[in-house]
């Protein structure tokens, strides 16, 4: 099991409020850095409300920044959000299944910089970011379905009020002495 | 190892032996190249060629200089249509454009133009704006292949969502008052197309080739890494006169290069900066 390095999120246009929810259920000193793509249209103005509640700054990246542990970075409109391990890469490719930006490339980017170290929640209801999810999931990334209900596709089901231990079992790393 | 694992090793050891290939075949040096952009355009264009593996590309690209000009052309951005984004010209227009006014001359280019529709954009605004008489408009691609599509002026036909753009950029006029329509293509008036001076340029490699008091070069460094990404900016840096605009796209900054201090974003202009140092 290796550590936990980044942490993936998509969600379709309808699910901003379950989004804030999630986001509001995250632990305040969350150890790895947040990325999140979410359908929405180019005047959208959405860092703001999904920030509302969280306790983690969000803010949309310019190209090339740097990721920060406990950070959540939100895929600005009209543009991909990609990550390699210097950080962010955004991208003005043409929309993937008619979104930009779209969960699958974020997903993708992410398995191809992390590999097994990627954590990945899916909020269904759009046919875009299963393909991406597999793909985390292949590459030994943890991977889940966010709500109630039974398993898709063989992929694990987290209701949002457990999302929280969900991660936590992911983070936990036992303690060692560490030699500085 | 999982069988995956050793599928997704073998297709990073493919690819950087097709990169060291096209580099030590032709020239050119995609090694810092923004890595995740650069897979995943390689992906499509190896699904595209229906090929299975990046080792079968790179035979044929060996090759096949033709199916290396595929391969670049694959690695470009699509073309994006008239005032993509309004709010760039927009701010362009009430705030760059005033203070232009007062020069006698000005060099405007535009830096990894693609198949030129934000050139097009610009010099519209421009003539609107009753600057043309002494602007001299340069734009520059990397790829011959999108310079001759720029220079052929011909764009898709803009619709009613460009049109909607192209108003709310400020245009003043209607946008049809450029083109001629030719079925599903709008063909550029000839005014337009025939006062820009398109010219290859590689920002990667090329030194600069003049002076200019407005420089636009938008989303066209997403495509590099931030080491290549900072050189490219050395170029646009030594290419600006001091007071000199450099637009940058909406999500780009100068903050991460080395002339971040050189800099002065011009308020609310969204990416618009001023070389002040």
């Amino acid at each position: 099991m290796s550590l936990l390095g980044l942490l993936v999120v998509g969600a379709p246009q309808g699910a901003s409020a379950e989004v804030e929810a999630l986001l509001a259920s995250l632990p305040p000193r969350l150890p790895v850095p947040v990325l999140l793509a979410v359908h929405r249209g180019p005047q959208e103005l959405l860092a703001g409300s999904l920030a509302r509640r969280c306790p983690l700054p969000v803010l949309e990246p310019d190209d090339k920044d740097e990721l920060v542990a406990g950070r959540v970075y939100l895929a600005p409109a009209g543009y991909h959000l990609l990550v390699d391990r210097s950080g962010v890469c955004l991208s003005r490719e043409p929309a993937e299944h008619g979104q930009r930006p779209a969960m699958d490339p974020l997903f993708e980017s992410a398995a191809d910089a992390y590999g097994p170290a990627v954590a990945g929640l899916l909020f269904s209801g759009h046919e875009d970011g299963w393909a991406g999810l597999s793909n985390l999931s292949s590459r030994g990334g943890r991977v889940a379905v966010m709500g109630e209900g039974d398993p898709v596709e063989g992929v694990e089901r987290v209701p949002l009020k457990d999302v929280k231990d969900w991660l936590v079992r992911l983070s936990y790393v036992p303690r060692m002495k560490v030699q500085p | 190892m999982s069988a995956v694992t050793h599928r997704a090793e073998l297709e990073a050891l493919e690819v950087e032996l097709l990169i060291e290939g096209v580099r030590r075949q032709y020239g050119f040096d995609l090694r810092n190249h923004s890595r995740p952009l650069l897979l995943r355009r390689l992906r499509r264009h190896l699904r595209e060629e229906r090929l299975d593996t990046f080792s079968a590309l790179q035979g044929r690209v060996l090759h096949d200089p033709e199916a290396l000009e595929g391969l670049l052309r694959a690695l470009a951005c699509p073309p994006d249509t008239l005032f993509s984004d309004p709010a760039f010209f927009q701010a362009f227009r009430t705030r760059v454009v005033p203070m232009l006014r007062t020069y006698p001359s000005i060099r405007v280019w535009h830096a990894g133009c693609s198949s030129g529709e934000d050139t097009y954009a610009l010099a519209i605004l421009l003539m609107e704006e009753g600057l043309w008489g002494r602007c001299r408009l340069y734009a520059s691609d990397a790829s011959e292949g999108l310079l001759a599509d720029a220079r052929n002026g011909v764009l898709r036909l803009p619709g009613e969502e460009d049109a909607r753009n192209y108003r709310e950029a400020g245009g003043q006029r209607a946008l049809t008052d450029y083109y001629t329509r030719d079925g599903d293509w709008a063909v550029l008036h000839p005014t337009l197309r025939e006062s820009i001076f398109f010219t290859q340029h590689n920002l990667a490699t090329d030194a600069s080739f003049n002076e200019f008091q407005v420089i636009l070069c938008r989303d066209t460094l997403l495509a590099y890494n931030r080491s290549l990404a900072s050189r490219a900016h050395e170029r646009l840096y030594e290419s600006l006169v001091r007071f000199g605009f450099l637009g940058l796209g909406r999500k780009e900054s100068v903050a991460r290069t080395p002339y971040a201090r050189a800099y002065e974003e011009l308020e609310g202009t969204g990416r618009v900066f001023r070389r002040t140092g």
